[in-house]
């Protein structure tokens, strides 16, 4: 059976430092909010298989992803554009899954992960997440759920 | 002497962030390509001399270590750097990478491990 018990804690400190390697950006992390102030508008997922299998959704606000694009090309925010900035959300969650993973299944674990890729909001999975990060960034946020398959079933 | 660099990676943006801190840590390329995936890798690497390749893991047609495995096979090709530059986190995978003779940077990458990493592999090459 998994031990949950700080996955929160693994988890925002997996988001806060990708951020920070990525981009400069410095995210804070919100315990008191158990959601975001705002329907945030842009969610990326990516699926894994191996110990354990599951989803983790990556959601940003619209301010979140420019900011994010444009530092990790080293532009500004007006010389990025659309194929960019769905690249670079894309590759932040795939490094935080890449980092995710070995931090709370073991360094030895072999992981297989998918492909992300940008969906509707509304195509999350059911039922509540093993663990879940909101962060907020300069005046947006960022909102990281993982859900486990057969977690809930324990 | 001249750097020539090869970065296979299927994220445009990741490509640049590698070329960018490669930049920023002081190492300048005299020529750079790029490819977004094994098979394009290779096809590069048929066509120019290139002195250290970049290469990502997790590509679609073909991915990193199957780009690997045919360098390996390559009598041309078998000497030349590679840095696998890469999410992957487990051990097991890594220490395979690293006995075919790549080495290893996992992503998020700082400025100084890259340059630490590369200089370690090149010398005075750059």
């Amino acid at each position: 059976m998994l031990n949950t018990e700080n996955w929160n804690d693994i988890l925002t400190q997996v988001v806060v430092e990708a951020l920070e390697k990525l981009a400069f950006m410095f995210a804070m992390r919100e315990d008191e909010l158990s959601d975001v102030p705002e329907g945030l508008p842009l969610t990326a997922r990516t699926s894994f298989t191996g110990p354990f299998s599951g989803t983790l959704v990556l959601s940003f606000s619209t301010q979140v992803l420019d900011e994010l694009t444009a530092n990790m090309l080293g532009v500004d925010e007006d010389e990025t554009n659309a194929e960019q900035k769905a690249d670079a959300f894309r590759e932040a969650l795939n490094v935080v899954c890449g980092n995710l993973l070995p931090a709370i299944g073991g360094e030895t674990a072999v992981f297989n992960i998918r492909m992300p890729e940008i969906i509707r909001s509304h195509k999350q999975p059911a039922g509540p997440p093993a663990a879940r990060a909101i962060l907020s960034i300069d005046e947006g946020w960022c909102d990281v759920k993982l859900f486990v398959e057969g977690l809930q079933d324990d | 002497m001249a750097l020539n660099l090869l970065i296979v990676d299927d994220s445009a943006v990741m490509r640049a962030m590698i070329l960018k801190t490669m930049r920023m840590s002081g190492i300048e390329p005299a020529e750079v390509h790029e490819a977004g995936n094994g098979r394009d890798g290779l096809a590069v690497l048929k066509d120019n001399w290139i002195d250290l390749v970049v290469l990502d893991i997790n590509m679609p047609v073909m991915n990193g270590e199957e780009m690997l495995d045919h360098m390996q096979m390559d009598a041309e090709m078998k000497n030349i750097p590679v840095v696998v530059i890469s999410t992957e986190g487990s051990q097991t995978r890594i220490e395979r990478l690293q006995h075919k003779g790549a080495r290893f940077i996992r992503k998020p990458f700082s400025a100084e491990t890259i340059r630490d990493t590369v200089k370690d592999m090149l010398g005075e090459l750059c």
